[in-house]
C-alpha cells in the first residue's frame, strides 16, 4: 500500500486518454507546484462530475437534470432525434445551430471485433423512447449522425433497420465529412452542410 | 516519370548516397550482401512508403542510426517534385517540398514505380493472398480511390468474422454487414475483373516476347461470381485513361452475386464462424500452356512468367496514365537463361522508361549504350564508368 504519492498521481493521470507517462509526470509535478488550494479544487470537480452528473433518462447524455436541457426544453422540435456516438458529438451538431430537434447518444458503435454488439450501446432506449411515441414524443424523422466510419456506417444501417419497422423515416447526415473522420473535430460549416444535406438510408 | 536525384542517409547499410541517376539505364553492380537491394528498396519506399520486404520499420534504419532518411526529385514531363521519407522508430514522417504530408493518398502518385525482386516468385508459387495483392496494389496505382474499397472491404469482414466467432450472432447485424460486403466487395471484385481483363493481353505479349512460342494467360478466379452472361466489353469500347471507370452493370452484377452468395452460405458460415466466400478468397490463375502455372511451370518458367506481369504492369500504367512508372529489376538475371536473358534486354531497350537493375555479374547485362552504372561496395554508392 502506501504507495509513494507523486509516483500514485502519475499513475493515475496516465489512465487518461492521449496522456503517456512523461505528460503525466510534467502534470504531476504542475499540481504539485500549484498552490494547495488548485489541487483541492481540481480534486472536488472531478469527485463532483462524477456525483453529479448522470445520464438523462430518455436521450442518455451526461446531465445534471434529469431530463437534460433538451429533452426537458419547450422549444426544440420533439419530432425529430438525431443519435450521435457520443455527447462530444452532440455538442459539435448543437454548435452549429443547424438543428433543434431532440438527441439520443449511443456511447459507442457497433463493433464485434472489441466486443461491442448492440447490447453494448444505448440501442434499447432509442428503440424503447419510439416504441412509446404516444405518450412521449411525436417523432416522424431519426437523424443518425454517427462518424461517417465504417463502423459509424454499420451502425448507422442497424439503426434504419430497427426502425424501420416503426414507420419513422431514418436519415443519414451527408458525407463531406473526410473519411475516418472524427465528428468531433470537424469545422462547423461542413458539419452543417452535412445536416442539410442528410439523406434517406 | 523519373528520378532525377536520389539522397539517401542510414537507410539499412546505406550511411549516406548521393546520386543523379539517368534517365534511362541505371545499372547497379556489386557482390553478395553489399547494398544493391537496399538501394533499390530506398526508391521502392520513396515511392510507396511501404517496402516489398520487412514490415518493421525499425529495420529499415542504419543498425547505428536513430533517422533514416529518404529524398528524391521526380520529373514528370515538366512537372518536378520532390519527395522526403523520414522513417524513424515506428513511425514514417512524409513530406512534399517543405510540407509535411498529412493524408498519404496526397503524397502517392509523387513516384511511380514498379518492382521486381527474387522474392516475387511468390505471386506465381505462393498463395492466392500473393496474387490478390499484386491486383489490388496494380490497381490501386491507376485508380487511388479503390483503396477506400479495398479497405472497407477488409474491415466488415473481420467484423462480420469477429460476431461469426463470437457467442451471439445477431440476425440483423449480420445482415447489415452482409449488405455492406456486397456493396464494397461487388466494387473490389468488378474493379479486378476489368483489370485483369484488359491486363491479360498485355501479359500474353511480353511474356511471349520473353518465351518465344509459349503461351500464357491470366483470369480473375472469382467462384460466387457468374460472369458468363455478362457482355464481353467490346475492344475498342473503353478509351485508354478510362479503363477502370467505373461500369455499373459490372458493378451491379458483382453487388447482385455476392449478396445472394453470402445469403446462400449463412448458414456455413455461422458453423465455420468465418466467412467462406467472397472476393477476400478469390485468386488470379496463371497459366502456362493452358495449364496451372503454380503446379506445372519450372523455376525459370515462373521467374519469365512474373517479370511478363511486372512488364504488363508498366504498360498497362503507361497506356491508362499516359507516362512510364520507374522499373525496379532486383537481381533479375539470375535463373534465366542466354535467350530468356536476351530477350528481356531486348525488350528493355525497345521500351522507354527509366529502370535500375542490380546484378552481381555486369555481364549479365546486355546493355551498352544509354547506361550509368554504379558500383556498391559496403553500404558505398559510387558511379563507375
Ligand atoms: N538496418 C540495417 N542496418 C545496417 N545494415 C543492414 C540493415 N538492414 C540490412 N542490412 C545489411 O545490408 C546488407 C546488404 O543487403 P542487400 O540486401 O542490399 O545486399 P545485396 O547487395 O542486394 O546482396 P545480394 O547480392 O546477396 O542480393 C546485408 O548484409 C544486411 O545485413
Ligand atoms: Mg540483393
Ligand atoms: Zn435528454
Amino acid at each position: 500500500m502506501a504507495r509513494d504519492p507523486i509516483a500514485e498521481l502519475v499513475n493515475q493521470l496516465a489512465k487518461l486518454p492521449g496522456i503517456g507517462e512523461k505528460t503525466a509526470t510534467r502534470l504531476a509535478f504542475h499540481i504539485l507546484g500549484a498552490p494547495a488550494s488548485y489541487a483541492r479544487d481540481l480534486a472536488a470537480a472531478i469527485i463532483q462530475v462524477k456525483e453529479r452528473i448522470v445520464l438523462c433518462s430518455r436521450c442518455c447524455n451526461l446531465t445534471e437534470a434529469d431530463p437534460c436541457i433538451y429533452c426537458g426544453s419547450t422549444r426544440r422540435d420533439r419530432s425529430k432525434i438525431c443519435v450521435v456516438e457520443r455527447p462530444t458529438d452532440l455538442r459539435a451538431v448543437e454548435a452549429t445551430g443547424e438543428f433543434r430537434g431532440l438527441y439520443h447518444v449511443l456511447h459507442g458503435v457497433l463493433s464485434p471485433l472489441e466486443g461491442i454488439g448492440p447490447d453494448d450501446i444505448k440501442l434499447r432506449e432509442l428503440i424503447t423512447r419510439l416504441q412509446d411515441r404516444d405518450d412521449g414524443d411525436p417523432v416522424d424523422e431519426v437523424i443518425v449522425a454517427t462518424n461517417p466510419s465504417t463502423d459509424g456506417e454499420t451502425t448507422a444501417l442497424y439503426v434504419s433497420r430497427l426502425l424501420g419497422p416503426l414507420g419513422i423515416t431514418v436519415s443519414r447526415i451527408a458525407s463531406g465529412i473526410p473519411m475516418g473522420g472524427d465528428l468531433e473535430y470537424t469545422d462547423k460549416a461542413t458539419l452543417g452542410r452535412a445536416l442539410a444535406h442528410r439523406r434517406t438510408i | 516519370m523519373e528520378l532525377v536525384h536520389l539522397r539517401v542517409r542510414d537507410f539499412r547499410n546505406l550511411a549516406s548516397v548521393d546520386i543523379a541517376p539517368g534517365p534511362r539505364f541505371n545499372v547497379i553492380s556489386g557482390h553478395n550482401g553489399q547494398g544493391k537491394t537496399n538501394l533499390v528498396e530506398a526508391v521502392y519506399v520513396l515511392g510507396s512508403v511501404k517496402t516489398f520486404r520487412t514490415q518493421k520499420n525499425r529495420e529499415l534504419i542504419r543498425w547505428d542510426a536513430d533517422r533514416a532518411v529518404l529524398e528524391g526529385l521526380a520529373h514528370r514531363g515538366d512537372d518536378e517534385r520532390l519527395a522526403r521519407i523520414e522513417v524513424c522508430g515506428d513511425r514514417k514522417e512524409v513530406y512534399l517540398g517543405d510540407l509535411s504530408v498529412q493524408r498519404l493518398a496526397d503524397f502517392f502518385g509523387t513516384l511511380n514505380v514498379v518492382v521486381f525482386t527474387p522474392d516475387d516468385l511468390s505471386l506465381v508459387k505462393g498463395s492466392p493472398s500473393e496474387r490478390r495483392r499484386f491486383l489490388d496494389r496494380a490497381i490501386f496505382n491507376l485508380r487511388a480511390t479503390y483503396a477506400g474499397d479495398a479497405v472497407g472491404y477488409d474491415k466488415i469482414l473481420k467484423q462480420r468474422n469477429a460476431m461469426l466467432k463470437g457467442e451471439r450472432v445477431d440476425a440483423v447485424l449480420l445482415d447489415v454487414y452482409d449488405e455492406q460486403l456486397a456493396l464494397s466487395g461487388g466494387r473490389v471484385a468488378s474493379a479486378r475483373h476489368r483489370f485483369v481483363e484488359q491486363f491479360s493481353a498485355r501479359f500474353a505479349a511480353a511474356f511471349g516476347e520473353i518465351f518465344g512460342g509459349l503461351s500464357a494467360t491470366v483470369t480473375y478466379e472469382s467462384p460466387w461470381w457468374d460472369r458468363s452472361a455478362l457482355p464481353e466489353t467490346p475492344e475498342s469500347a473503353p478509351r485508354a485513361g478510362r479503363i477502370l471507370d467505373r461500369d455499373d452493370a459490372l458493378v451491379s452484377s458483382a453487388q447482385d452475386a455476392l449478396r445472394a452468395a453470402l445469403a446462400r452460405r449463412r448458414q456455413e458460415d455461422m458453423r465455420r464462424g468465418q466467412t467462406s466466400t467472397g472476393p477476400h478468397r478469390d485468386d488470379l490463375r496463371v497459366e502456362l500452356e493452358s495449364r496451372s502455372a503454380r503446379t506445372f511451370a519450372s523455376q525459370g518458367q515462373q521467374r519469365a512468367l512474373v517479370l511478363a506481369m511486372k512488364i504488363a504492369e508498366v504498360e498497362f500504367f503507361e497506356s491508362e496514365r499516359g507516362f512510364r512508372p520507374i522499373l525496379l529489376l532486383d537481381d533479375v538475371s539470375s535463373e534465366l537463361d542466354r535467350a530468356r536473358n536476351r530477350f528481356l534486354f531486348d525488350y528493355l531497350r525497345a521500351h522507354d522508361g527509366q529502370v535500375f537493375i542490380t546484378t552481381t555479374h555486369r555481364d549479365h547485362i546486355l546493355l551498352e549504350e544509354d547506361v550509368v552504372a554504379y558500383e556498391v561496395e559496403a553500404g558505398n554508392v559510387r558511379q563507375v564508368e
